[in-house]
């Protein structure tokens, strides 16, 4: 069956699994058979923001006077991100969309890429503002070995989707032979299986990935350096916790039977896989640990606590798919960093010294005391 | 041992639960969710958003009755609570995973 963009099949929807149903027509949300997915769009479209109101210029000097070793880790962390939203700002909407069959969830994964996409910008936004040369910055990563690494651990399975989704729209069910790759069986349960294993995959990389990486963020913080990244990342928390919340509902709901009872086998099926994509990954979190601090540690984390907060958190986030936590580590090591990943204190108000633009405009921010003499004894 | 996590209200009060956690009892209130409650108790509880979308405050509920004055975003598994948002509504059991 190929892709239409717009079905001319009348069918009932609310009658269709999340995936590999009819393709979607009328983009309609008068009726839903997940709600929770146009509560997450309006949650996402409350928490918009943009990268160029976090002024960075005290990060520029903050950066200058930070050890060599710690703007290794720094920029490290940034390249890492930028990688993972790289592939997060495309690959939900090319892997989910040409499958997804209910029209709320079609728009979250629009709306979730989308806020991918400012995490992207927000990366050059610091990077631009903190070094001189951004380009050799941007440049190492898709050279650094590291790096490299993680990179094919993070597109994996949604190239393995992408490509049968690809061959199941052309040619259909069947074993196909393709080029240099030899026969690649087309059926509904292994695009089901491709499918699973791809939303826990994403689930681990926003759920878990980015956590080393902001738990260094906040440290920096922690010392009163790059305050403004430490916003920005603040913002990207707070849309990745809700991102992870779609991918903890699209598993549930799967593997509970909820939606497509063939997904509930499939689930089953799959579990110790999935079990493997978590600790792998949980693993792969702990070598970067030890590549950020290979010249030195930063105050109040080094390789160590930091590899005890990725076991932490995998456990948390197994938990919350309905998975036995795999990691003897049952105390957060680093409990301060949740004051940082709270929402409420994340502030994008135009008053705020820190912030030089608004949406609406330009603010003066150069208003001298003598401006308010009026307003008395405030 | 007990603990009282509710500034004003004594134990009788028809709003005030007992929370047992392994052998700790805490008195929390209706008023407000239970989670800073159990931080004033010197509870250590894993939070990220508390606004009940980001799952990470779940824990067990063993027994008793909580409420969500608002639906909470972040799927509850059967057996389970998020802290942050529930309001307790009787005394209750609850555990970490
Ligand atoms: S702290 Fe996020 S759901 Fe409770
Ligand atoms: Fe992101
Ligand atoms: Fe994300």
């Amino acid at each position: 069956m190929s892709y239409s963009t717009f079905n001319r099949k009348k069918f009932d929807s609310l009658q269709e699994p999340m995936f590999f149903g009819e393709n979607v027509n009328v983009a309609r949300y008068d009726q839903q058979k997940h709600p929770i997915f146009e509560k997450l769009i309006e949650k996402q479209l409350s928490f918009f923001w943009r990268p160029e109101e976090v002024d960075l210029s005290n990060d520029r000097k903050d950066f200058l006077k930070l050890e060599v070793h710690e703007q290794h880790i720094f920029l490290s962390n940034l390249k890492y991100q930028t990688l993972l939203d790289s592939v997060q700002g495309r690959s939900p909407n090319v892997a989910l969309l040409p499958i997804v069959s209910l029209p709320e969830l079609e728009t979250w994964i629009e709306t979730w890429s989308f806020s991918e996409t400012i995490h992207s910008r927000s990366y050059t936004h610091i990077i631009r503002n903190i070094v001189n040369d951004p380009t050799k910055v941007f440049d190492d990563i898709i050279v650094n070995d590291e790096i490299a690494k993680r990179a094919i651990s993070v597109s994996k399975y949604y190239d393995d989707l992408i490509e049968l989704v690809n061959l199941y729209n052309t040619l259909g069910l069947g074993v196909h032979h393709v080029p240099e790759r030899g026969d690649v069986t087309v059926s509904m349960h292994s695009l089901k299986k491709a499918l699973y294993l791809t939303v826990a995959s994403v689930n681990v990389l926003e759920a878990i990935r980015f956590y080393v990486s902001f738990a260094c963020s906040f440290a920096f913080a922690e010392r009163t350096l790059m305050e403004g990244n430490a916003k920005i990342i603040k913002l990207i928390a707070r849309d990745e916790a809700l991102h992870l919340n779609g991918t903890q509902h699209m598993m549930n709901l799967m593997a509970l039977g909820r939606d497509d009872p063939e997904m509930a086998k499939i689930a089953e099926e799959c579990k110790d896989d999935v079990i493997n994509i978590f600790v792998e990954a949980a693993q792969q979190e702990k070598d970067w640990a030890k590549y950020l601090f290979k010249d030195g540690s930063m105050i109040g984390l080094n390789a160590q606590i930091l590899g005890q907060y990725v076991e932490y958190i995998t456990n948390v986030r197994m938990q919350a798919v309905g998975l036995e936590a795999q990691f003897e580590t049952k105390n957060n090591p680093i409990p301060w960093i949740n004051a940082w990943l709270v929402s409420d204190n994340v502030q994008v108000a135009p008053q705020e010294a820190e912030i030089t633009s608004y949406l609406v405009g330009q603010i003066d921010n150069d208003l001298d005391g003598a401006d308010f003499d009026d307003f008395g004894d405030l | 041992m007990t603990i009282l996590a509710t500034s004003n209200k004594a134990p009788e009060d028809p709003q005030v639960h007992r929370v047992l956690l392994g052998k700790q009892q805490i008195l929390v209130s209706e008023d407000e969710p239970l989670l800073p409650q159990l931080e004033r108790a010197g509870v250590t509880i894993e939070y990220q958003c508390r606004e009940g979308y980001c799952s990470s405050c779940a824990i067990k509920l063993l027994w008793g009755k909580v409420e969500y004055p608002v639906e909470p975003l972040a799927w509850i598994h059967s057996g389970a609570m998020l802290a942050c948002c529930a309001i307790v509504k009787s005394d209750i059991e609850i555990g970490f995973f």
